[in-house]
């Protein structure tokens, strides 16, 4: 177990090396700089003051050059500095991070939440109205753009009904628990649609795949109560498979999480790496992406963690089960 | 997945047991409708004389009437035809999109699952990797980036419709992984076959056997997520449109429409609500259909709903 | 499937039926202010950025500024030196060895009005004035616009309160300290201490609650990166007193979600100058001009489209014209913009003083245009192109900032236009970075190139019309003359203008300019662009002023209208 996990975290960290240089080589492809765009439209700029600035902010120099000094000063917990919110890399990435994270933690609680009795509902027995109402609004739930999606949410509850407010992450001068609590409605029941109607689909085709096992055939036949039968050994076998699901979907629900930071002005992850992408701010795009890259690489190491703990019969040795 | 059951699939014709599944058959209506009414458009419109590209400045944002059926949009073009016109971008990058993202999962996977070995690992780690990644960031850098620094030729560059091709690269590029680990899966299964065994013995090429023996037994998975993908990628186009690295005006797309639509949403909801409608009519077809497809092709899947 | 479009339905009516919403009537102690953009500073003089300035308007004024009639006026000094008031004295300027040069320099100077505090209690000084003057001619500060304090060869400070400027030249705008901005020595010396890591170290940015760094009306107390400002009254002021207790400065980039906060009460007001667009707001209007009233503002924001003029094809007067003619420039603003947006016929506001108004005009003149272009050539029609007898095809490309919704629309009508009178053009749009950044400041787009210059009042068209102002290779791509216009009739009406003193002369020579601009045609001008302010129809005293200068400037004059009337 501890040797799977070193070995894990090592790999995983060889992807996040990879994935900085192919970023930073990215990022450098870009056309356009940051200066240029900062001065674009104000006639009174002249170049000197354009060259002068794109040397105080090293865009002069080539990009293998920039980006040794980059590794070298991360190497060194030097992260830099993001040139958009003029602030220590880490210091505006931090306490979004931790947004992004409560945003997308209580997204996936709510999807799992849901999804998993849904799919038990739908596969108990397969092709009856209840599931087919369920399979409808999953489809329905994957096939919606996120971004109209959101906004007819908000056009529904917080201008039209008036139950939640529209945006933000707080009521300036509030900011309790109340408060924090009723502004993360919205963007979390936008977020989980998607996750929520996915888990929910495999949860089904799993529990439909287990549930026609033989055991299960020798459990009724036992005569073992349905509900047990549903719960104890068909759910708990269908785990596996949904947890796979889940782990690889966790780097979708980042995509997600851009698109509803954007809308509900919420200060996230996906909405800082878009904007220091667009704005040419290298060292934000850069640790944004990488930040992003280890929690969705992290997910999939607990994913694994997590079958052992729901099934003791499968011992870690690198390979998920398929 | 044994011979004897793949031959009982495709004796047991997939089609009839598609015809069975009502909403895979209602949404294969709806797309052969859609796809037939956005192909059709420029003759149509040819024929009753409206194009989408026609600017009516005393007539914006007007309301449905006989010269248009739809009303028109915020610069009074004809809203119907614009939505066909911006249907057949869309529905043309879907496809065209996941067609390549298909042959480059298909040959991955063949690759993979006929090699094994390092090219086997190394292939599906990378496959793990693409999956496993924040891909919406990923694919913002992806289209920000300017070709040109990478020696693409300006003249295509600079061409109007080089975003669509932009798009088309970007999801071939990322979604070829679900394809790829299908068909390797089902290499793996059939590699070591009798009737594989027989024909290497034989000494047909590794080509050969691929693309005559192994391919056509993956066909169907292939199929599936090919169809499933198509959906995707107009969902993901309405989505890159929304950050604005979507397919560029004057073409349209519904991905466009609905963006460029959204900040009017009070003003002229219809304009929003065409392009989302289809949309998601157009994806949750698709799904649909995939999923259809999938019950038909899978001789298990009859069991699966129990009919 | 049809279930969804029912509920869809479903919302959108709901939406639609109930867009009436009360207000509660409370004391209102806070306004919350709705805007897109959020400052990547408030340092007043790193990086120019609209939404820093109109958040600074209300904490953190300068010298001198533009007022609501675009005239200079003093917002920390007693009064602008004039020659007749002996605040402002020629001399001659002499050059190292102390020999006469035969230029006149200007020493003006200024007083700095009494009760002129830092929010913290310590009076602005011209110690203050030394600072930010050593601050931003530094190199290495991070200043954008370095002008202003470059050309000041020295400040003499007279005593704490007195300073007078040296300048080694004398020019119309001698008596305006231009865009110095004033920072507090008091605090931001330690942050100097490494000029290079000044932008970063300042408190502007790492302790933006410090009182003493504003002198407004108001002090930011609290800065929610990329969120919200939250600005409080200052109990330091001493010019007339605000009304609302708060202000907050919400940044809401979406303009749909911005206007779904307005409608939900969130946000109490968006501001005109980074909010809602034209038509949004015109449908907004529309549906809620009972509750909340529209200002719109027409201002300094110059639309046009910038011709590459080493195109051959363009090189033309005749086509250049013909284009022009070739659009109805009227009918795209009444249409789009409910005529809010004038047309432009030059470069030069028609609000602004130096506006002339005998300028060549080109209206909407279809068979003018096809005139022109059959003189310049263009004869031959071929599947509604036209061509010349040798086969050339008249096909341009109109490139402009993608995802500028409004700016896609216009090109597309404009698209259409030209197409009626045989021109081809294809449309080809980019990021606004790479657009900025390579595009136009390289003059790589090859035909027109449709963007906006944001001035200030009886602002010189130096870095755009002059000839050695033209971005090359050599010059490393400096000047912003982006379509190559070289002119030496326009040179030398530029450097008239710029040491003519006299005002009445000087709009003379600003006629001629003017003429000279619409006559060669080297831009197509469109219009003056419009900021439109939505206000609840309790907001009062609002007043947009259409330059740089926004109208956070007099936010002390701002009201609440229903305390008063009820």
């Amino acid at each position: 177990m501890t040797g799977f996990l070193v070995r894990r975290i090592f790999q995983a960290l060889i992807v996040l090396w990879v994935m900085s240089f192919v970023t930073y080589g990215l990022l450098a492809l870009m056309p356009g700089d940051p200066i240029d765009l900062m001065l674009a439209g104000d006639p009174n700029v002249t170049s000197a003051d354009v060259a002068r600035l794109r040397a105080l902010h090293g865009l002069d120099r080539p990009f293998l050059e920039r980006y040794g000094d980059w590794l070298a000063g991360a190497l060194n917990g030097d992260l830099g500095y993001s040139r958009l919110f003029g602030a220590p890399v880490l210091d505006v990435l931090a306490p979004r991070l931790l947004n992004s994270l409560l945003l997308m933690g209580l997204a996936f609680l709510v999807a799992v939440s849901i999804a998993l009795p849904a799919s038990v509902a739908a596969a108990r027995r397969p092709g009856s109205l209840t599931d087919r109402l369920i399979n409808l609004l999953c489809f329905a739930g994957i096939s919606v753009p996120a971004f109209w999606l959101a906004l007819l949410i908000i056009l529904l509850f917080a201008v039209t009904l008036g139950l939640f407010p529209a945006s933000g992450m707080a009521t300036i001068g509030d900011g309790g628990f109340d408060d924090r609590a009723a502004h993360l409605v919205l963007p979390v029941i936008t977020l989980a649609v998607a996750s929520l109607a996915q888990y929910t689909r495999h949860g089904r085709a799993a529990m439909i795949e287990v549930l026609r096992e033989d055991y299960i055939r020798t459990a009724r036949a036992k005569g073992v109560t349905e509900r047990a039968i549903l719960w104890r050994h068909g759910f708990r076998n269908a785990l596996i498979p949904v947890i796979t699901i889940m782990a690889l979907d966790f780097g979708a629900l980042f995509s997600g999480a851009l698109i509803v930071e954007t809308m509900f002005a919420y200060l996230g992850m996906g909405k800082t790496i878009y904007d220091a992408v667009m704005g040419n701010d290298y060292n934000l795009a850069l640790v944004g992406l990488l930040l992003a890259t280890a929690i969705t690489l992290a997910a999939n190491i607990a994913a694994d963690i997590a079958y052992t703990l729901i099934d003791p019969r499968i011992r870690l040795t690198g390979r998920r089960p398929a | 997945m044994s011979m004897a059951t793949i031959h009982a699939v495709q004796r047991r014709s997939p089609f009839a047991r598609l015809r069975r599944n009502g909403s895979a058959t209602a949404s294969l209506v709806l797309l052969a409708g859609l796809l037939l009414a956005c192909f059709s458009a420029p003759l149509t419109g040819a024929a009753v004389g409206i194009d989408a590209t026609s600017i009516d400045l005393f007539n914006i944002a007007a309301a449905p009437s006989a010269d248009h059926p739809l009303g028109t949009d915020e610069i009074g073009r004809d809203l119907l035809m614009r939505l066909l016109e911006g249907g057949r971008v869309s529905l043309t990058v879907g496809l065209a999109a996941a067609l390549s993202a298909t042959v480059i999962g298909t040959l991955i996977g063949l690759l993979a699952g006929y090699r094994g070995g390092i090219a086997d690992a190394v292939l599906m780690r990378l496959a793990d990797g693409v999956i496993s990644l924040p891909l919406l960031p990923l694919l913002i850098v992806l289209a920000a980036i300017d070709p040109v620094k990478i020696g693409l030729p300006s003249e295509l560059v600079h061409s109007e419709s080089f975003s669509l091709y932009r798009i088309v690269i970007i999801i071939a590029l990322v979604g070829w992984t679900t394809t790829a680990r299908l068909v390797r899966g089902t290499v793996l299964s059939l590699r070591e076959r009798d009737f594989i065994e027989a024909a290497r013995a034989q000494g047909l090429p590794p080509s050969r056997i691929l693309l005559r023996h192994l391919l056509p037994n993956a066909a169907s998975p292939i199929l599936v997520a090919m169809t499933l993908t198509i959906g995707n990628v107009i969902l993901f186009e309405s989505v890159l449109s929304f950050l604005g690295l979507g397919i560029q005006p004057p073409i349209p797309s519904w991905g466009n429409m609905l963006t460029g639509a959204q900040d009017l949403i009070s003003v002229a909801p219809m304009l929003a609500v065409w392009p989302g409608l289809l949309i998601f009519a157009a994806v949750i077809a698709f799904n649909f259909l995939g999923d259809g497809l999938q019950d038909a092709l899978d001789p298990r899947a009859l069991s699966q709903h129990g009919r | 499937m049809r279930r969804s479009a029912r509920v869809l339905t479903f919302w959108l009516l709901l939406f639609l039926s109930a867009l009436s919403l009360a207000r509660p009537a409370d004391a209102r102690e806070q306004l919350v202010i709705g805007i897109t953009q959020f400052p990547t500073t408030l340092n007043p003089m790193i990086d120019s950025m609209l939404v820093k300035t109109y958040v600074l308007g209300m904490a953190q004024r300068q010298m001198t500024i533009f007022g609501h009639d675009w005239e200079p006026i003093c917002l920390w000094c007693t009064e602008l030196p004039t020659f007749e008031n002996t605040r402002a004295k020629r001399f001659p300027v002499l050059n190292p060895a102390g020999k006469e040069t035969g230029r006149e320099g200007v020493r003006t100077t200024y007083t700095i009005k009494p009760g002129a505090i830092w929010g913290d209690g310590t009076p602005i000084t011209t110690d203050d004035v030394r600072f930010s003057w050593e601050v931003g001619r530094h190199p290495e500060t991070g200043v954008a616009d370095a002008n202003s304090y470059q050309e000041i060869l020295d400040i003499e400070v007279e005593d704490d309160r007195t300073f007078t400027i040296v300048r080694d030249k004398i020019d119309y705008r001698y008596n305006t300290l231009g865009d110095f901005q004033l920072l507090p020595v008091h605090l931001e010396r330690d942050a100097f201490a490494n000029p290079r890591e000044y932008k970063n170290r300042t408190l502007y940015k790492t302790a933006p609650g410090t009182p003493g760094l504003y002198n407004g009306p108001y002090r930011v107390t609290e800065v929610n990166e990329g969120a919200y400002i939250v600005l409080t009254r200052n109990e330091h002021w001493q010019g007339r007193e605000p009304v609302f207790e708060r202000i907050v400065v919400k940044t809401i980039e979406k303009t749909a979600a911005l206007e779904a906060n307005l409608l939900s009460g969130s946000i109490d007001y968006i501001a005109g100058e980074a909010g809602l667009t034209l038509d949004q707001a015109l449908g907004f209007e529309k549906r809620h001009g009972d509750t909340f009233d529209v200002i719109y503002k027409p201002g300094l924001i110059y639309e046009h489209i910038e011709f590459n003029l080493d195109n051959p094809v363009l090189a033309d007067i005749k086509m250049r014209r013909a284009l022009l003619h070739a659009i109805d420039r009227k009918a795209i603003s009444d249409k789009l913009f409910a005529g809010n947006q004038p047309v432009a016929h030059g470069a030069v506001n028609p609000l602004d003083w130096a506006y002339h108004d005998k300028l060549p005009l080109y209206p909407y003149d279809p068979s003018r245009a096809k005139a022109l272009l059959e003189e310049a050539g263009w004869t031959e029609i071929k599947n509604g192109v036209r061509h010349k007898p040798d086969g050339t095809k008249l096909s341009l490309e109109i490139m402009t900032t993608a995802g500028n919704r409004i700016r896609e629309l216009v090109e597309q009508v404009l698209q259409n236009y030209w197409k009626k009178v045989g021109v081809e053009v294809t449309i080809r749009n980019e990021p606004a970075r790479v657009f900025f950044g390579e595009t136009v400041q390289k003059r790589k787009f090859p035909a027109m190139a449709m963007f906006a210059w944001l001035s200030a009042p009886e602002s010189l068209p130096k870095t755009t019309l002059y000839s050695t102002a033209i971005p090359t290779e050599a010059n490393n791509w400096s000047g912003q003359n982006v379509t190559g216009y070289s002119s030496p009739e326009m040179d030398g009406l530029i450097d008239a203008i710029e040491i003519e003193l006299d005002r009445e002369k000087r709009r003379a020579l600003w006629a001629e300019q003017q003429t000279l601009y619409s006559t060669d045609l080297p831009v197509l001008p469109l219009y003056f662009r419009s900021d439109a302010y939505i206000l609840p129809k309790w907001l009062k005293g609002l007043r947009p002023t259409g330059h740089k200068y926004s109208s956070t400037y007099w936010v002390e004059q701002w009201r609440d209208g229903s305390s008063a009337s009820q």
